[in-house]
């Protein structure tokens, strides 16, 4: 009897893990929990500038970032025009995408979607960005076509071999430009050769902080420059998702090289003192 | 007596689970991953049956009226009625026209459209929520969906949508085809795969505007890429766009990086913030 009922219930379980197989569910599980809405970690006190790239630093010279004298100078020139008025080389004042690796300094809520073959990393700041992170275990294409955010591929890591995932390490590579680490302007080299490499996993100690330990190599920095950018969870179960529409109210223009003002009577305004007006050369009709 | 215990034990652990947690089944939900495009040739528009010029939308008197005057200063070199010529977000319904590839990304709580257009992605929740009672207003609006099984298989086949909460301005297309400017637009979508073909999925939308007369329906269509690996490209609006807008005229940046009128005989902007000594 005992035996008959063995085999029912062995033969019930064969039959829902066949189930459970053809549906190929998938197991969120075995991966972190990265759901809801994360922004960027309050920063520690003292340290000041709108979104500086190593977070534990203020922005600008204060990072010490290891630039190669050819883009400190660079960096002197984008702080020289952002003193006198000017966007400096920040692409986001033009409405440009961050890129990485500026996009993972958080400017605005960020949402994680994990799906086995690929992180989707979402962020609505000055260009809606969805940065996929391939995690199907594809190499790098013989060619791919550069972009702001770059071409990402991660693989799940299981570190502590509790049988679920806790660490996505990423590669990123095929940049364009122009990009800059933080709206300083501190500039990455104009060859867009970046390689930059992310440990992204949760706190051990506090599951609603989440880390993005990220090396950034490129030509305009003399070493790997390496920094630890923090998430906080928020605690809404349905968070407001703002939309960021950069052109919208954008009250600068750019003609040629120049960045000019649209006053809030629709007129052109210099930015900077003794700024000359645009050349009008192309209409028949002198300015009113 | 033990042989069960451990039998029992052994579902117990290949089914359930301790912590609580619930693996997602995928299997219940349409299989949409991948590269979707619009089907139809021709430009973009909102009722894909039409010609863009031909649309036939049963706009209102008023309507009708600014529709024609879009229409009319498009063909002087103007932008007319189309808001996205500086990089606004289309908004919806136009973000179902599909500019760019779409990605559709299912989880039980949220089904995401992610469209590397202008600014043309949108959230569908669908875990159960109303419409706020208090929600800032996006060009996407708030969409709250719900996943039927129509044919009552044991799997969801369906994504019924409501939307609400807009901000304008919006177009129903790139001829300034226009939505009302008080945004109280509701949008209705059924989207479903074809049953002959799982690679082409149907979106029956309705939108609700009061620059109707009456609720207009058009049915899309988009096809999935046979690519494997597909290519997303990315599009940055501001890059390389050459309108500018300056006290409500439009301008064109020339290649030699000067202003350019963009009508016959447009005059220039104003300098009179300028020091006069330096024009």
């Amino acid at each position: 009897m005992l035996n008959r009922i063995l085999i029912s219930v062995m033969t019930l379980t064969a039959a829902l893990l066949m189930s459970v197989g053809v549906a190929a569910a998938f197991d969120d599980a075995q991966y972190p929990n990265l759901k809801g809405q994360w922004i960027r970690e309050r920063a520690p006190a003292g340290v000041t500038g709108q979104g500086p790239f190593d977070p534990t630093k203020s922005w600008g010279h204060a990072q010490q970032a290891p630039l190669t004298p050819e883009y400190k100078a660079k960096f002197e020139e984008s702080l020289a025009d952002q003193a006198e008025g000017g966007p400096g080389f920040w692409p986001g004042a033009r409405c440009l995408p961050p890129g990485m690796p500026a996009m993972m300094t958080n400017f605005r809520p960020m949402e994680i979607i994990v799906k086995p073959e690929t992180t989707w990393i979402l962020i609505d700041h000055i260009h809606e960005t969805h940065r996929r992170i391939f995690t199907d275990g594809r190499r790098w294409p013989e060619w791919v076509e550069p972009t702001f955010d770059g071409y990402s591929i991660g693989q799940w890591i299981d570190t502590d071999g509790d049988g679920r995932y806790d660490v996505l390490e990423v590669e990123t590579r095929h940049f364009k430009g122009p990009r800059t680490f933080e709206p300083s302007g501190m500039p990455l080299h104009d060859d867009n050769k970046t390689v930059i490499k992310e440990r992204i996993y949760l706190d051990k100690a506090d599951p609603n902080l989440l880390h993005d330990e990220m090396t950034v190599v490129d030509s305009a920095l003399t070493k790997p420059w390496s920094v630890d950018k923090k998430f906080r969870r928020v605690k809404e179960a349905r968070p407001y998702w703002p939309e960021d529409i950069c052109a919208e109210g954008q009250a600068m223009i750019h003609v040629g090289k120049e960045t000019y003002w649209v006053a809030g009577d629709g007129h052109l305004m210099p930015v900077k003192k003794g700024q000359a007006p645009p050349d009008l050369r192309y209409f028949k009709q002198p300015p009113k | 007596m033990r042989s069960l215990i451990v039998a029992i034990a052994l579902v117990a652990a290949l089914l359930g689970r301790s912590d609580g947690a619930q693996a997602f089944d995928e299997s219940k939900y349409p299989d949409w991953k991948g590269q979707w495009r619009r089907a139809e040739a021709g430009p973009p528009r909102y009722d894909p049956s039409k010609p863009l010029r031909e649309q036939q939308a049963p706009l209102t008197e008023e309507y009708r009226a600014i529709y024609a005057a879009s229409i009319a200063d498009q063909l002087a070199g103007g932008q007319g009625n189309d808001p996205t010529y500086t990089c606004l977000a289309p908004g919806m319904p136009r973000i179902m026209n599909v500019y760019d590839p779409l990605e559709i990304v299912i989880t039980p709580e949220t089904t995401y459209f992610l469209i590397q257009h202008i600014h043309d992605s949108r959230r569908i929740f669908t875990d159960g929520r109303n419409f706020p009672e208090e929600v800032e207003p996006l060009f996407a609006g708030y969409s709250i969906g719900k996943w039927i099984d129509s044919d009552g298989d044991g799997r969801y086949d369906t994504l019924e949508v409501e939307t609400r909460n807009m901000r304008g301005p919006r177009a129903f297309d790139g001829l300034g085809l226009p939505l009302h400017r008080d945004n109280q637009t509701v949008i209705k979508e059924r989207i479903y795969a074809e049953k002959a073909d799982p690679n082409m999925i149907i979106n029956e939308i309705t939108t609700i505007d009061n620059a109707l007369t009456r609720p207009w329906t058009a049915t899309k269509k988009y096809r999935r890429v046979s690519t494997e690996q597909p290519v997303w490209p990315e599009a940055a609006c501001a890059e390389g766009n050459v309108h500018v807008e300056i006290g409500g005229q439009n301008y064109f940046l020339s290649a030699d990086g000067f202003l350019m009128p963009a009508r016959k005989d447009q005059a220039p902007p104003s300098l009179k913030y300028f020091d006069q000594s330096q024009r």
